[in-house]
């Protein structure tokens, strides 16, 4: 079973690295090129979701188990309640490509996690 | 106008022209989510075409008094055409269209004289019926796209490790390998290897040769190629 995290602080400049980590974790995983191209997308809406929540940090997690379990963790911010247009698509387009999606914010952090199955 | 109010006005009164405006108004989205998906061998105008598509459709099954944003309910829509048509239609790897067309016309063919006739029917009764050479109907039956990355064999050898890099010495090597390789072959076998591989004949034209049918030389083919993959990958472990 493979687990993987990192850590980094939040901004757009590193979402090219972490997409470019998420799609070599899906290949790994079996996930085939569609697939692990979506769990690209998702990754990266999720980070979005997170930067406009205001978090200025970041740590993901990737466990493969039944589909790839993805957990990320935004430090500070003011959770998800005001919604932008931007964020509504980033949550909706998530809820569409992975299952048992959450989304929570608690004192100082946010958490979004999602099986990703790449069905 | 609030969007509730737009699309009980468009539900109620169904006047193309609003419901235009409603699609231009939200045609952003569409923007926005086809961009998400490009760099998948497809370009942004095509999803976008898709993405608009889906937006039009979507305004029409939009119920407003559901209680969720028009952004929320055309999203998972949008994505779901996007994913349908690289699906179906991005492959990376194409076969080439003419191939293509005649493997499909060849299992549609083979399907139907299945049912008419309780049996298969040979590559020459199929060539027959779609009115092509027997060769190309076998060509199409065989032919397949592979990943590099899949396994050839139970050793868990890629196809990309059994392909040769360009190196003269090795060459040379897989030269003398493939001359003692072939030495395990019998009369025959070696017969249709000549014929094929170094005559370069068609498989009909090998079977006239050899009096017998195209079938039995496609069969044999195949199990020469397994014996030869056998032996080589034999001698590259010794």
């Amino acid at each position: 079973m493979m687990l993987f995290s990192m850590e980094f602080p939040l901004g757009r400049e590193i979402m090219t690295t972490v997409r470019l980590t998420a799609g070599g974790l899906g290949s790994l995983a079996g996930l085939d090129i569609d697939a692990s191209e979506d769990l690209k997308v998702c990754v990266t809406e999720s980070l979005l979701l997170l930067l406009h929540s205001g978090c200025s940090r970041a740590k993901v997690t990737f466990e493969q188990a039944d589909g790839m379990c993805v957990t990320l963790l935004g430090e500070g911010g003011d959770g998800f309640a005001e919604k932008t247009v931007e964020e509504e698509i980033s949550a909706a387009l998530l809820g569409a490509l992975v299952e048992g999606l959450t989304m929570e914010h608690g004192e100082g952090s946010s958490r979004i996690s999602f099986v990703f199955k790449g069905l | 106008m609030e969007e509730r109010e737009l699309f009980a006005q468009y539900r109620k009164s169904k006047d193309r022209e609003l419901r235009n405006r409603i699609v231009e108004q939200y045609l952003y989205i569409a923007s926005m989510i086809a961009k998400k998906f490009v760099g998948r061998g497809v370009e942004y105008d095509d999803l976008f075409q898709i993405a608009s598509l889906a937006l039009i459709k979507g305004v029409d099954r939009f119920d407003e008094t559901k209680g969720i944003k028009f952004a929320t309910f055309i999203t998972p829509t949008i994505a779901g055409e996007i994913k349908n048509y690289f699906r179906d239609r991005s492959r990376l790897i194409h076969l080439p269209r003419r191939i293509s067309e005649l493997r499909q016309s060849v299992k549609r063919t083979a399907d139907e004289f299945l049912s008419a006739n309780g049996r298969n029917p040979t590559a020459a009764e199929i060539a027959k019926i779609i009115g092509v050479p027997e060769e190309d109907v076998v060509s199409a039956m065989e032919c397949s796209v592979v990943s590099l990355d899949r396994p050839a064999d139970e050793d868990g050898m890629s196809y990309y490790d059994l392909i040769p890099a360009p190196d003269s010495f090795d060459e040379l090597e897989q030269r003398d390998a493939v001359g003692r390789a072939l030495a395990c072959l019998d009369e025959e076998e070696r017969e249709l290897v000549s014929f094929r591989f170094g005559q370069e004949l068609s498989q009909t034209e090998t079977a006239k040769r050899m009096g017998v049918s195209q079938m039995y030389i496609s069969r044999m083919e195949r199990k020469i190629l397994e014996k030869l993959r056998g032996t080589l990958r034999k001698s590259v472990a010794d």
